[in-house]
C-alpha cells in the first residue's frame, strides 16, 4: 500500500472509530464509573437543550426568510439591477441525472420547469440517461417529443457503463452530460461565465421564481463563480401520500436543511443545487467515482479557490418525492438506506483533509475549522441519539446499590426527563413549522392525516434512532472497514430514483 | 475571514449573537448544573461550594405536608428535599384525617436519604362489626367468601359473607357435647366438626349432600385416646385425627371405625395438614440407642388412590 493510500486509509478510518469510541467508551463508564459516566451525560443533556434551543432559532429564522421571500418577484428585481449586470446575459443549464426513473417522475419535473417564470430560450435542458436503463432510449424519445420544443435547447445524454475511473455513481452520469452540454456551448459561441449549471434530482419539481431567484443572487454576488447556490429542499411532490414516520423523516431533513442555511460558514450543497459553469468547468466537473457527489463538488470548488468558495442559501423551496414504500417495514428499509447513503457524505472527510494537506494557500486555522466542523458533524450525527437514548439510563442500571444513594443517581434521571420537555417545548414549534411548509391536503386524502401529522412527532425518539444514528454508524464503519458503499438510488413510492 | 458573511447577510450578526449567547449560557450554566446533581450548595457567606445531600419522601396516600425541623416545605409529599447541609434532620409528616409520621434522618454529603415506605394510617379507620349475634370463635373462608361463627353457649352455627351480610344460622350444635375443643367446616362447606377430648360430632350443613347421614348427628367416640386435632380430608369426607398416640383416619358416618396409620411416641404439639398436596405435617419424638429422645417433623402421605387407604380401612373393621 503507497503512501498516499494508507493516508487515505488513516482518514477513512478517524470518524467511525471516533463515533464507536465515544460509544463504547461511555458504556464502560456507564458500568465501572457511573459517577462519571452520570456527570458527562448531565453534561451532553445540557448541551443538547441549549443546542436544541439554537437550532430551532435558527430554523425560525430561515423559515421567516423562506415566508418574506415567498412571492417575490425575482425576475423584476433581475430588471432592476440595469445594464451592467445584464442577467439577459445568463444562460441556465439544467441538467436531471436519471437512473431508472420512470415518465411518471420525469415528466413532473420537466413539466415544473417549463412553467418557469423565466424566458424559456435561454434554458438548456439535459436529460442524463444512463445506457444501460432498460427504457433509456424509450423514455428520452418520449420527452423530448413532449418538451423538446418548449426551451431554447433540450438534450438527451445517454452515459455509457462501466467506463475507465468511474463507479456507478450519479456524479459520473453528471459528468457525462456536462461535458456534452460543454460541447454544445461551445459551439454556439457562449461564454461558460455566462452559464449556471443546476444539478437536479430526477423527481425536483422546481417553483416559477426559482431561476429568477438564482439569477438575482448570481449577479448580486461579490464573486458569483465563487459560490454555489443552493435551494431549501422540501418533500412535497408526494408528502400526503407517504407514511407517517417517512414523512416525519424527510420534514425534519428538511428542516436541518433550512438550518443550516443560517450557518453559512459551514454550509455545505446538498442534493439539488446550482453553480456557475464555468467554476465546474474549472473544478472537472462532479466527482466520478463517489456517491456523495452533491457535497464533494463544493469541496472542490472550495479547494480550488483556495477557501474562498461558499454556499449561498436561496431560500426558494424546490419539491422532491418522500422516499417510501407498499408496507411500513419496506419504507423503513428504504428510509434506512437513503439515511445511510446521505450519511455516506462521511467520505468527504478523506478528500477533504487530503486535499487541505496539499493545499497550503488556505490558512491552518481555517482548514482546522471546516476539518472540525465536518468530522463533529458526522460524528454527532451517528451518537447523539445513542448518547440520549441508550446510555442516558445505563448508570441507573448499573449503578448498583451505592450508586442509586448518591445525589447525583437521584438527580439524572430529573435531568434528563427535563432535557426531554424541551425537546417536546421545541417539538411543537418545529410541528407548527412543518404544517406551514404542507402542501394543501389532495382530495381524496382523509382529514385524520392532519391528526396524523400531529401524532407523528411523539415518535422522534425511536425514529432518531432507527433513522438518525445507525445509518450514520452503518456508513462511518462500512468507510472505516473499507467496505465501500455503491450508488443505490432510492425507492420513492412506485418510483425508483 | 467570512467578511463577506456581514456584507451579504446581516442577518448572520443575529446568528453569531445567538451563537455566543448560546456558548454563554452553556459554559456558565453547566458547573452549576453539575454541582446542583453532585449535591454541593454554593454558600454565599464563606463562597464556597459545600456538598450536601437530600432526603426523598413518599407516602401513602400522596400529599402530606412536610415539616424539616419544625419548619414547613412548599412541597407536600412524595418530594425530595434538596441541598441539605450533612446532619440529623427531624422530619414530620402531616395529613389531615391521619396519624402524623415522625422520625429523625440522617443525611449525608452527596446521598440521597429516602423515606419512601411511610404509610400514613387513618385516625378513624374503616371499622365494621360483622356478626349480628354473640358467638365464641370464627372462621374465614377468602376463597368461598364466607364465616362461619361458633356460638358455643347456644350450641349455634352461623354464617355470613365476608361484609356480614346474609348473616344467618346453618346449624345447631349437639345439646350434650360438652366444652369444644376445636372445630372447622370442610372445604366444601356442606359439614362441619366440632370435637371435644374423647368424642366427635359431625354436624350437617348442607342437605343435598351425597353421604349417608342420620337424621341427627353423626358421634365418633374416642374413649381410650384424648384427641389433640383434626382436619377435613380433601374429599370432604374423611377426617385425619391426632390423638395423643395415634395418627388416624375415620370416616365421617356413624359407627366409623378410626384407623391407625401412624403411632405416636408422645402428644404432637404441631401438626399441619395442606389440603390441597393431602400431605399432614406433624411433630413427634423418637428415642435413639443413646438413650435420648430426639423431636422430628414428619411428612405423611395421604395419597389420592384413596382406594388404599380404604382396603386398609375394611381390612381393620373385619378384624
Amino acid at each position: 500500500m503507497n503512501k498516499a493510500r494508507v493516508l487515505k486509509r488513516v482518514f477513512e478510518i478517524i470518524p467511525g472509530s471516533l463515533s464507536w469510541g465515544i460509544i463504547i467508551l461511555l458504556i464502560i463508564l456507564s458500568v465501572k464509573y457511573p459517577i462519571a459516566s452520570a456527570i458527562v451525560i448531565i453534561t451532553f443533556d445540557f448541551y443538547w437543550i441549549i443546542r436544541t434551543i439554537y437550532l430551532t432559532t435558527l430554523l425560525i429564522m430561515a423559515h421567516r426568510q423562506i415566508s418574506c421571500q415567498k412571492g417575490e418577484d425575482w425576475l423584476g428585481r433581475c430588471l432592476s439591477l440595469g445594464q451592467q449586470k445584464n442577467w439577459l446575459d445568463l444562460y441556465q443549464l439544467v441538467i436531471f441525472p436519471i437512473y431508472n426513473e420512470g415518465l411518471e417522475v420525469l415528466r413532473p419535473s420537466l413539466t415544473a420547469l417549463s412553467m418557469s417564470h423565466y424566458p424559456k430560450e435561454k434554458f438548456i435542458v439535459v436529460m442524463a440517461f444512463e445506457e444501460r436503463g432498460s427504457r433509456a432510449h424509450d423514455n428520452a424519445l418520449a420527452l423530448e417529443k413532449e418538451f423538446g420544443s418548449k426551451f431554447g435547447a433540450y438534450l438527451s445524454t445517454f452515459h455509457p457503463d462501466n467506463l475507465p475511473g468511474e463507479s456507478r455513481t450519479k456524479g459520473a452520469n453528471a459528468t457525462w452530460a456536462a461535458k456534452a452540454a460543454k460541447k454544445f456551448i461551445d459551439a454556439r459561441g457562449i461564454g461558460c461565465e455566462h452559464v449556471i449549471v443546476s444539478c437536479f434530482d430526477a423527481d425536483t419539481c422546481v417553483e416559477p421564481e426559482y431561476f429568477g431567484c438564482l439569477s438575482y443572487h448570481f449577479l448580486t454576488s461579490d464573486k458569483p463563480h465563487q459560490a454555489s447556490y443552493q435551494p431549501m429542499p422540501v418533500y412535497n411532490n408526494n408528502i400526503w401520500q407517504a407514511p407517517s414516520f417517512a414523512r416525519l423523516v424527510e420534514i425534519s431533513s428538511s428542516f436541518c436543511q433550512m438550518i443550516e442555511s443560517m450557518r453559512l460558514e459551514k454550509f455545505v450543497t446538498f442534493s439539488s443545487h446550482s453553480m456557475s459553469f464555468k467554476t465546474l468547468v474549472e473544478v472537472d466537473y462532479w466527482p466520478r467515482n463517489m456517491i456523495s457527489d452533491d457535497s464533494v463538488i463544493y469541496w472542490k470548488g472550495f479547494l480550488h479557490y483556495n477557501g474562498d468558495y461558499r454556499v449561498v442559501p436561496l431560500y426558494i423551496t424546490v419539491s422532491m418525492d418522500v422516499a417510501y414504500s407498499n408496507n411500513i417495514w419496506r419504507t423503513m428499509v428504504v428510509q434506512y438506506k437513503q439515511k445511510r447513503r446521505w450519511a455516506w457524505g462521511v467520505e468527504n472527510f478523506p478528500f477533504v483533509a487530503i486535499g487541505f494537506m496539499k493545499n497550503n494557500n488556505i490558512s491552518l486555522f481555517k482548514r482546522l475549522r471546516r476539518l472540525f466542523h465536518l468530522l463533529e458533524s458526522h460524528v454527532s450525527w451517528a451518537i447523539w441519539a445513542v448518547i440520549l437514548v441508550v446510555i442516558g439510563p445505563l448508570p441507573i442500571f448499573f449503578g448498583g446499590r451505592l450508586f442509586s444513594q448518591m445525589s447525583i443517581a437521584y438527580n439524572l434521571p430529573k435531568i434528563t426527563g427535563l432535557l426531554f420537555q424541551f425537546t417536546l417545548l421545541t417539538s411543537l414549534t418545529w410541528i407548527f413549522l412543518s404544517w406551514t411548509i404542507l402542501p394543501p391536503r389532495p382530495r381524496g386524502v382523509s382529514w385524520f392525516k392532519n391528526v396524523l401529522l400531529i401524532l407523528e412527532w411523539f415518535f422522534v425518539p425511536f425514529i432518531i434512532l432507527i433513522l438518525g444514528s445507525f445509518p450514520a454508524l452503518d456508513a462511518q464503519s462500512r468507510l472505516m472497514l473499507a467496505k465501500y458503499m455503491e450508488f443505490n438510488p432510492t425507492l420513492k413510492g412506485n418510483k425508483v430514483l | 475571514m467570512f467578511s463577506w458573511l456581514k456584507k451579504d447577510y446581516p442577518i448572520q450578526k443575529a446568528r453569531s449573537f445567538l451563537f455566543y449567547l448560546s456558548l454563554f449560557i452553556f459554559f456558565g450554566g453547566l458547573p452549576f448544573i453539575l454541582s446542583f446533581a453532585l449535591g454541593y450548595k454554593f454558600n454565599a457567606q464563606t463562597l464556597k461550594f459545600v456538598k450536601t445531600g437530600l432526603i426523598y419522601i413518599k407516602t401513602q396516600p400522596e400529599g402530606a405536608r412536610i415539616y424539616l425541623d419544625g419548619k414547613l416545605i412548599p412541597d407536600k409529599s412524595p418530594a425530595s428535599i434538596q441541598e441539605l447541609l450533612p446532619g440529623v434532620y427531624k422530619i414530620t409528616l402531616l395529613l389531615p384525617k391521619y396519624y402524623p409520621w415522625k422520625s429523625e434522618v440522617d443525611v449525608e454529603a452527596g446521598k440521597v436519604s429516602r423515606i419512601d415506605k411511610v404509610i400514613l394510617f387513618p385516625l378513624r379507620p374503616d371499622l365494621q362489626q360483622l356478626n349480628q349475634e354473640g358467638f365464641s370463635s370464627f372462621r374465614v373462608d377468602i376463597e368461598k367468601g364466607a364465616i362461619c361463627y361458633l356460638d358455643q353457649e347456644n350450641k349455634i352455627v352461623y354464617r355470613s359473607n365476608l361484609d356480614g351480610s346474609n348473616f344467618e344460622d346453618i346449624a345447631s350444635l349437639p345439646e350434650k357435647f360438652g366444652q369444644i375443643n376445636g372445630w372447622d367446616v370442610s372445604a366444601d362447606r356442606s359439614k362441619l366438626f366440632v370435637f371435644n377430648a374423647h368424642q366427635i360430632s359431625v354436624i350437617l350443613l348442607d342437605s343435598r349432600d351425597d353421604y349417608t347421614y342420620s337424621d341427627s348427628f353423626v358421634y365418633l367416640d374416642y374413649p381410650q385416646e384424648k384427641i389433640i386435632k383434626i382436619f377435613w380430608h380433601s374429599d370432604n369426607y374423611h377426617l385425619i385425627v391426632l390423638t395423643n398416640r395415634h395418627v388416624a383416619v375415620i370416616e365421617s358416618r356413624p359407627q366409623a371405625k378410626p384407623v391407625n396409620l401412624v403411632e405416636l411416641s408422645k402428644e404432637p404439639t404441631e401438626a399441619s395438614y395442606d389440603n390441597k398436596r393431602q400431605v399432614l405435617y406433624f411433630s413427634d419424638s423418637q428415642r435413639s440407642p443413646d438413650g435420648f429422645s430426639y423431636n422430628n417433623l414428619y411428612k405423611l402421605e395421604l395419597s389420592p388412590e384413596f382406594f388404599l387407604l380404604e382396603r386398609l380401612m375394611k381390612k381393620k373393621i373385619n378384624e
